[in-house]
C-alpha cells in the first residue's frame, strides 16, 4: 500500500486580494520505506501540499479538494477530527522549519514529548518519561535527562530541531514529513540534522517526505524527487536521473542555479523573472513566462505528463 | 526568590514614604481649611482654637512628623467629617460594602469576560465574535451611572423584581454588583480575545495539531496558559480599583460604601481621612503588583525573578 497517495490535489486560500491558488492539480505518492524530496522555490506549493496531507491548514480560509488524498489508506478529506488526531503523530509525523517557535514556550521539552507519547498510547507517566529520555539520546542529545527539564528558550536551534525530531518520532510513525528542516539552522548544523534524519529513517523503516528549496539537501537525503513550480508538478523521478539528465527546462534552470556542480570557478546562472502571481497564475504552463525554450503553445495550455521510463515523468510540450 | 521579595518590600516602603510626603504637601497646598464654611462661619477665636487642638497651627513638617509617628503606631487619627469615630473605625464600617460589591463584581465579571473573549476568539468573524465585541465595547464606553440607571429602570421600576437601592439583605446587592461587573467583564472580554488570537496564531499550535492533540486539549492546556500571561497582569490592579468602591455605583444605588469618601475627604479638607485612603490604596497597589510579578514568573518560565539565572 502507498503511504501517501495524492491525486489531483487543489488548495486555494480566500484572501482580500482574491483567491490564492497555492496548489493546482498535484498528484504524487510515497511508497513504503521510500524517501521523497519535494523541491521548488517559495510559493511553489510544496509546503502547502504537505500541510494539506495532514489537514493542518485552517479551513477556511483554505479550501482543499482532491480526487484522492490518502494517508496509509485512510481518506483524510472525509476523516473526522478524531480520526485525524489519531493519524497525526502516529501514522504521519511532521517536523517544521523553525524549531525556535515550534515548542510551547511555557512547558518543558520533556513535558511536550511525554504529552505526545501519552496522547497516542496508554503509558504511565514514569514510563513515558523514560521513553522521552531514550528518544533524546536517539537524536544524539548527550545530557538527555537534563534536557527533559529544560524549557525551549534554554536550548539552541540545533538542539531544538533534534528535540523536535525526537518528539515527531515518539510514536514510531510510518511517515515523516520534514518541511524545510534545516533552513533555519546554521550551515554547520544542517548536515548533522540531515544525517540524523537519514539514519533514523533507515533504522525505523519510515517513509520520508523532505520538502526543501535546496537541491543539495535533496541530493543527500532522498531516493526520488518531485519538482514543483507555481502550484504544479513539473517533473518527477529518481534523484540520480534528475540530476544527470533533467528533462524539464525548469529543473535544468534550477540545477544551473545551484553552486558546486562542477569543479573550479564557474558563474551561477539565475532564473530570469519572478515567481508567478498565485492569484492570477499564468495561463498554460506556469513556467512559460520565464522559460528559455518557450513556444506559443506553452501559454495556451498545460501539457500532460510524458512517461520517460520507470517512475519518471515530466510535463513539457517539448517532450510530447 | 525570598531576597527578591524582601528587596521589593523595601522599595514598597520607600514608595510609601514618598507618596505620603507628596500627598501631605499637595493636600495642604489646596487653599482653605476644614473650618472655612461659608454659610455658617465660625468666629475667628473658635476656629483658631479648633485648629490649635488638631495641631493644624504648627509648621507643616511638624504636622507631618507627628502624623506619621501616629500612623506607625496604628493611630490614623479622627476624620473631621465624622468626629465620633476614628479613621480606622470609619474604614471598618464603610469598606465592607464596597469590598463585597466590588469583589463580587470582579469575581463575576472576569470569568464571564474570559468566557466571552474565548468564544469570540474561537469563533472569530462570526456573529458570536461580533456580539461579544459589541458587549465589550458597550461595557467600556457606556458610563457606569447610565448602566446603573438602566438597571434600576428595568429591574426595579418596570419589572419590580429587585429593590432599587439600599444596603442590607443580599437581594439589594444584585443590581450594584451587575453595574460593578460591567467594566471587568468588558476589559477581560477584550483582553482574552486578543491574547487568545495571538496565541492561536503561534507556530507551536500547528506543531501541537501535527502531534495529534485534540483541538480542545490544545486550547485548554496550551493556548489558555500562554494567553494567561497578559491577563494576569491586569487582574489584581483592577480588583483593587473596583474593591475600593465606585463613587458612581454607590451613589446610584445609595450604598454606604467607601467611594464617596474619596471625594468628600478632599472637598471638606478632611486631612486624616484623605491621607488614610490614599496611603491604603498605595499599599494595596504595591502589594498587587508584587503578587502579579510573582505570578507572572510562575506562568512564564522565560522570566526569572531577581534578574539572575
Amino acid at each position: 500500500m502507498k503511504l501517501v497517495d495524492i491525486s489531483d490535489l487543489n488548495v486555494s486560500f480566500s484572501q482580500h486580494e482574491g483567491v490564492v491558488q497555492a496548489v493546482r492539480g498535484v498528484s504524487l505518492h510515497l511508497n513504503e520505506g521510500e524517501s521523497l524530496g519535494i523541491v521548488g522555490e517559495s510559493g511553489s506549493g510544496k509546503s502547502v501540499t504537505c500541510m494539506a496531507v495532514l489537514r493542518l491548514l485552517r479551513e477556511p480560509p483554505a479550501r482543499i479538494t482532491a480526487r484522492r488524498l490518502d494517508l496509509e489508506g485512510t481518506d483524510v478529506l472525509t476523516a473526522s477530527p478524531a480520526t485525524l488526531s489519531a493519524l497525526r503523530g502516529r501514522v504521519a509525523a511532521m517536523i517544521f522549519q523553525d524549531p525556535m517557535t515550534a515548542f510551547d514556550p511555557v512547558f518543558t521539552i520533556g513535558h511536550q514529548i511525554i504529552e505526545t507519547i501519552r496522547v497516542h498510547r496508554r503509558t504511565g507517566k514514569a514510563a513515558a518519561r523514560a521513553e522521552a529520555g531514550e528518544l533524546l539520546r536517539m537524536v544524539e542529545i548527550k545530557n538527555a535527562t537534563d534536557v527533559l527539564a529544560y524549557y525551549p528558550h534554554q536550548l539552541s536551534g540545533g538542539m531544538l530541531q533534534r528535540a523536535m525530531i525526537a518528539m515527531a518520532l515518539s510514536c514510531r510513525p510510518r511517515i515523516l514529513i520534514a518541511d524545510e528542516p534545516t533552513t533555519a539552522l546554521d550551515v554547520t548544523i544542517q548536515a548533522q540534522i540531515l544525517q540524523l534524519i537519514k539514519r533514523l529513517q533507515a533504522e525505523m523503516g519510515m517513509g520520508l517526505i523532505m520538502v526543501t528549496h535546496d537541491l543539495g539537501v535533496v541530493a543527500e537525503t532522498v531516493d526520488r524527487v518531485v519538482v514543483m513550480y507555481g502550484g504544479k508538478v513539473m517533473e518527477q523521478g529518481p534523484v540520480q536521473e534528475i540530476f544527470d539528465d533533467a528533462k524539464h527546462p525548469y529543473t535544468r534552470a534550477l540545477l544551473g542555479s545551484m553552486p558546486g556542480q562542477t569543479v573550479g570557478r564557474q558563474r551561477l546562472t539565475e532564473i530570469k523573472g519572478a515567481s508567478p502571481n498565485p492569484v492570477y497564475p499564468p495561463t498554460g504552463c506556469p513556467f512559460h513566462p520565464r522559460c528559455p525554450e518557450v513556444e506559443p503553445r506553452c501559454a495556451r495550455s498545460m501539457p500532460e505528463f510524458s512517461d520517460l521510463g520507470a517512475d519518471r515523468q515530466a510535463a513539457c510540450w517539448r517532450l510530447q | 526568590m525570598i531576597a527578591y521579595i524582601l528587596r521589593r518590600l523595601v522599595s514598597i516602603s520607600v514608595t510609601f514614604f514618598i507618596v505620603s510626603v507628596l500627598v501631605f504637601l499637595m493636600m495642604h497646598a489646596i487653599p482653605g481649611g476644614p473650618f472655612d464654611a461659608q454659610d455658617m462661619p465660625l468666629s475667628e477665636a473658635v476656629r483658631d482654637k479648633l485648629m490649635a487642638r488638631l495641631g493644624l497651627d504648627k509648621p507643616l513638617h511638624v504636622q507631618y512628623l507627628s502624623y506619621m509617628a501616629g500612623v506607625l503606631q496604628g493611630d490614623w487619627g479622627v476624620p473631621y467629617q465624622s468626629p465620633g469615630e476614628t479613621v480606622i473605625e470609619l474604614l471598618a464600617r464603610a469598606w465592607p460594602p464596597s469590598l463585597i460589591l466590588g469583589g463580587l463584581g470582579v469575581l463575576i465579571g472576569v470569568p464571564l469576560g474570559i468566557l466571552l473573549g474565548m468564544a469570540a476568539a474561537l469563533k472569530r468573524n462570526t456573529w458570536i465574535d461580533y456580539l461579544a465585541s459589541a458587549i465589550a465595547t458597550l461595557g467600556l464606553t457606556v458610563p457606569v451611572f447610565v448602566i446603573s440607571m438602566l438597571l434600576i429602570l428595568v429591574f426595579a421600576v418596570w419589572l419590580n423584581w429587585l429593590p432599587a437601592s439600599g444596603w442590607g439583605e443580599p437581594k439589594r446587592w444584585i443590581l450594584p454588583i451587575i453595574a460593578y461587573a460591567a467594566i471587568p467583564l468588558a476589559t477581560y472580554a477584550r483582553y482574552t480575545r486578543s491574547a487568545m488570537l495571538d496565541s492561536l496564531n503561534k507556530p507551536f499550535v500547528t506543531v501541537l495539531r501535527a502531534k495529534g492533540l485534540s483541538e480542545r486539549r490544545i486550547i485548554f492546556q496550551h493556548v489558555l496558559r500562554n494567553s494567561a500571561i497578559p491577563m494576569v497582569t491586569v487582574f489584581l490592579p483592577m480588583f483593587i480599583g473596583t474593591a475600593t468602591g465606585s463613587i458612581f455605583v454607590e451613589a446610584m444605588f445609595r450604598v454606604p460604601g467607601l467611594g464617596s469618601y474619596f471625594v468628600s475627604s478632599i472637598t471638606t479638607r478632611d486631612y486624616p481621612l484623605e491621607m488614610a485612603l490614599i496611603l491604603m490604596i498605595t499599599l494595596m497597589f504595591s502589594g498587587a503588583y508584587l503578587i502579579s510579578d510573582i505570578l507572572y514568573a510562575w506562568l512564564n518560565p522565560r522570566i526569572r525573578i531577581g534578574g539572575r539565572e
